[in-house]
C-alpha cells in the first residue's frame, strides 16, 4: 500500500513537472469520451430492454385481414375493433390488451379551466402485462365500459394537489367519471407497448380510460388510424366496432414455446376461415412479433442517432490518437527518469505499476472531466431534439460503463508510450 | 569478482556499425579500485555500462561472482543492480523534484525494504557524504561537488560491493573532485570494489590499478603492468 501511495506521488510530481501538457492530454480524450457518451446515452437508452424478463413473451400480432385482395402487402399495424374480438377469441395466450390513445381535457368542474391530457383507452390485462405499478386503488375489475378512470400520480397531483383521489369526481370532456386508482411513477423507456407509430420515444400517458367506454363515446386515435371501408368514424360505437376502422393496437402473452406456436396456428387458422366466408381475398401474411423486435420490425431506429453513434466513435478514436501522441512526447521527456530507475535497479514490472498509477490517475481525472462533457452533451442533443428528451439520462449501469471505457482508454494512451520509455536504451539517456 | 572473456560490442545505427568493444579480457578482483583511461570514443562509458548491465553485449562472456549475465531475466538483472552495483554518473542525474533524502531512498524502494529502515540508511549514506543536515533540500540548492555527493551517497545507499562510476569529477573544479576523490577512496577502503572512468592522470595514479582502452580494445601494457602506464 505504501508503494502504492508512493506510485501515485510520483505520478503527481511529474504531473506538476509539465501540467500543460497533461492537462491537454486530459481535456482531448475527455473530449472524444464526453462526446461519446452523450450520444451513446440516447443510443443506449433507446435501445434498452424495459422488460427483459417478458420482453420475449409479449407479442404483437398483425394479419392481413382487409376488404379487399392486396398480395405482397404487409399486413396492417393496426387492428379494426372487429378483428381484435377474432384475435382475442382464444384461450391460448396468458393475456391479451387492446388498446389506443387519444387526447381529452380535463377538470374538476366546469368552472375550471381544463388541462389537455393524452389518455391511454385500454383494458385491465394492460396494467399486469406491462407490469405499471399501482399507487392507490385498483385497476377496472372487467372489459365492460364503465365512467370510472385510472390516473397518473402526476396528474392526480396536478389536478387534486394530492395522489390518493380513489373516489373523487372528475369531468374529462364534460363528462363525469370516478377515479379509481392512481398510478405510482411509472415511465417505461422506451415504451415498446406503443412503437407502431414511432410513439416509444414519448412520456407516458396522463389518463387511462376502459376501452369500450372510449368507443362508446367516439374517442378517435390520435396517432394511427386508418378506414379500409366507408365506416364513418363519428360512429365509432356502432359502426366503428363492425366497420374496417382500424386503429387498435393489440398484444398477447404468449409464456411458451408451445403457447406461441399454437397462437400462429390459430392466426393461420382464423385468416384462412376469413377467406373462405369471403370477408377478404389477401395472401395471408401473418405476422408475431416479440416486444424485444418491435421497434427494429416497424423501422422506428432512430437513424440519426445510428450515424452519430459512428462519428462519435471515430471521432473518440481521433482523440484516443491524439492523446496518446501528446501522452508519447510526455513520456519521453520524461523517459531520462525511466532509464534512471532502472539503472538504480527498476526491474521493468515496477515501471508498469508505477505506470498503472499514471493509468489511474489519467483515468479519475478523464472520468471527472468527461462526465461534465457528456453532461453538457446530453444537454445540447435535448435541445437540437426535444423528441428524445426521456433517452438523456445516466443509470448506474451506463455510468459503469463509462469508466470501463475510460479506464480503458487511459490504459491505451498510456500503454505505448510508457512502454517505449521504459524499453529505450538506458545509457543514451543518462549521458546527458 | 567481475570477469569479462572475449567480450565484445557493436553499435549498429542504419549508416554505420562502430566497434565500441573488441574482444575485452579483463578481471577485477573484490576490493580493487580500477582507472579506466582512453582517448574519447574509445569506449569507456560502453563498457561501464555493460558492466552496470545497462547494456547488452554481443559476443563474450560476463561473469559477476562467477556467474554468467547471459540469460538473466529482466527481473533478475534489475536484482542485480539494485542489489550489488551502484552507479555514479558524469552529469549527476538526481531527480530534481525530489529532496536529497528521497532521492537517496530511491534504489532502496526497488529492493522493497521498509520505510524506517529506507530512511535509516539514506540518513547514514548522507551522514558519509557530509550533507546530512541538508536531507531536506533540493539538489538545485546544491552546488556540483554536493550534488555529486548525494549522487555517491544515492550508490552507496544500498551497500553494494561494486561502484561503478563514469568521470564523477568531469564536471566539477579541481577542489569539488579531490573532495570526490577522497569519498572514493574511503569508500574503496571500507572494501568497495570501484572502476571508475577518468580523464586525469592524477586521479588515475591514485587508482590502484589502471587499464587504458584504445578504440575498444584494452592496451596490453595497462592490462598486465600497470607501471608500465605510468612510465609511458
Ligand atoms: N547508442 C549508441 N549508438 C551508436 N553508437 C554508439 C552508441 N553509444 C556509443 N556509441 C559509439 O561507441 C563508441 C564508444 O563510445 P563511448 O561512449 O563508450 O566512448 P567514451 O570512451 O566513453 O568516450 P568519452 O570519453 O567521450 O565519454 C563511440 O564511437 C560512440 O560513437
Ligand atoms: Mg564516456
Amino acid at each position: 500500500m505504501e508503494q502504492f501511495f508512493y506510485y501515485v506521488k510520483v505520478s503527481w510530481v511529474s504531473i506538476k513537472r509539465a501540467p500543460l501538457p497533461y492537462a491537454l492530454t486530459v481535456f482531448i480524450l475527455s473530449l472524444g469520451l464526453g462526446v461519446f457518451f452523450a450520444n451513446a446515452t440516447f443510443y443506449y437508452q433507446m435501445n434498452s430492454d424495459p422488460l427483459p424478463h417478458k420482453s420475449d413473451k409479449l407479442f404483437y400480432p398483425m394479419t392481413l385481414m382487409v376488404p379487399y385482395e392486396c398480395n405482397d402487402c404487409l399486413p396492417p399495424r393496426i387492428h379494426s375493433y372487429s378483428n381484435v374480438q377474432k384475435l382475442s377469441a382464444s384461450d391460448i395466450p396468458t393475456a391479451k390488451v387492446a388498446m389506443y390513445s387519444s387526447d381529452g381535457y380535463l377538470r374538476l368542474s366546469s368552472s375550471q379551466a381544463p388541462t389537455p391530457v393524452s389518455i391511454r383507452i385500454t383494458q385491465p390485462a394492460f396494467f399486469s402485462m406491462f407490469e405499471v405499478p399501482l399507487l392507490h386503488g385498483s385497476v377496472w375489475s372487467d372489459d365492460k365500459a364503465r365512467q370510472e378512470l385510472i390516473l397518473s400520480k402526476q396528474t392526480a397531483e396536478k389536478i387534486f394537489g394530492r395522489s390518493n383521489v380513489v373516489g373523487e369526481k372528475v369531468l374529462l370532456d364534460d363528462r363525469h367519471y370516478t377515479v379509481i386508482g392512481v398510478l405510482d411513477n411509472w415511465q417505461m423507456l422506451p415504451r415498446l407497448y406503443d412503437a407502431n407509430n414511432r410513439n416509444h420515444v414519448n412520456d407516458a400517458d396522463q389518463v387511462y380510460m376502459p376501452l369500450e367506454t372510449g368507443y362508446d363515446y367516439n374517442y378517435m386515435s390520435n396517432s394511427q388510424s386508418h378506414t379500409f371501408d366507408d365506416t364513418d368514424f363519428r360512429q365509432l360505437g356502432t359502426q366503428g366496432r363492425t366497420g374496417a376502422l382500424h386503429q387498435l393496437q393489440f398484444w398477447v402473452q404468449l409464456d411458451t414455446q408451445a403457447q406461441q406456436q399454437a397462437y400462429r396456428q390459430f392466426m393461420d387458422n382464423l385468416v384462412a376461415d376469413e377467406k373462405k366466408a369471403g370477408r377478404h381475398q389477401s395472401t395471408p401474411n401473418n405476422q408475431l412479433v416479440a416486444m424485444r423486435d418491435i421497434v427494429r420490425f416497424f423501422g422506428g431506429e432512430s437513424a440519426d442517432i445510428k450515424a452519430f453513434a459512428l462519428v462519435t466513435l471515430l471521432f473518440l478514436g481521433v482523440c484516443l490518437f491524439n492523446a496518446s501522441h501528446l501522452s508519447l512526447n510526455r513520456y519521453l521527456s520524461n523517459q531520462y527518469e525511466f532509464s534512471l530507475r532502472r539503472a538504480l535497479g527498476a526491474s521493468r514490472l515496477q515501471l508498469q505499476q508505477q505506470m498503472l498509477a499514471d493509468v489511474l490517475l489519467m483515468t479519475l481525472f478523464c472520468t471527472l472531466c468527461g462526465l461534465l462533457i457528456a453532461w453538457g452533451g446530453v444537454e445540447l442533443l435535448n435541445y437540437l431534439w426535444p423528441a428524445n428528451r426521456l433517452f438523456g439520462r445516466w443509470d448506474p449501469t451506463l455510468l459503469l460503463l463509462l469508466l470501463g471505457l475510460t479506464l480503458s482508454s487511459s490504459y491505451l494512451v498510456t500503454l505505448y508510450p510508457s512502454l517505449r520509455a521504459s524499453f529505450g536504451g538506458l545509457n543514451q539517456q543518462l549521458k546527458e | 569478482m567481475i570477469q569479462l572473456k572475449n567480450l565484445s560490442k557493436v553499435f549498429r545505427t542504419e549508416l554505420i556499425e562502430t566497434h565500441a568493444l573488441r574482444q575485452i579480457e579483463l578481471q577485477v578482483s573484490e576490493g580493487e579500485f580500477v582507472a579506466l583511461t582512453g582517448p574519447s570514443g574509445s569506449g569507456k562509458s560502453t563498457l561501464l555500462n555493460v558492466l552496470g548491465t545497462l547494456e547488452h553485449f554481443d559476443e563474450g562472456d560476463y561473469l559477476l561472482d562467477g556467474q554468467s549475465v547471459r540469460g538473466l531475466s529482466d527481473r533478475q538483472l534489475s536484482a542485480l543492480r539494485n542489489e550489488k552495483i551502484g552507479f555514479i554518473f558524469q552529469g549527476f542525474n538526481l531527480i530534481k523534484d525530489y529532496s536529497l533524502l528521497d532521492n537517496i531512498e530511491l534504489p532502496l524502494r526497488y529492493r522493497g525494504i521498509s520505510a524506517s529502515e529506507r530512511k535509516r540508511r539514506a540518513l547514514e549514506a548522507l551522514e558519509l557524504v557530509g550533507l546530512a543536515a541538508r536531507k531536506d533540500y533540493h539538489p538545485s540548492q546544491l552546488s556540483g561537488g554536493q550534488q555529486q555527493r548525494v549522487a555517491i551517497a544515492r550508490a552507496i545507499a544500498g551497500q553494494p560491493r561494486i561502484l561503478l562510476a563514469d568521470e564523477p569529477t568531469g564536471n566539477l573544479d579541481s577542489l569539488m573532485a579531490r573532495q570526490v576523490m577522497e569519498l572514493l577512496e574511503q569508500i574503496n577502503r571500507q572494501g568497495c570494489t570501484i572502476l571508475m572512468v577518468t580523464h586525469d592522470p592524477d586521479q588515475a595514479r591514485r587508482a590502484s590499478r589502471q587499464v587504458q582502452i584504445v578504440d575498444g580494445q584494452l592496451s596490453d601494457a595497462a592490462m598486465y603492468d600497470p607501471l608500465a602506464v605510468k612510465l609511458a
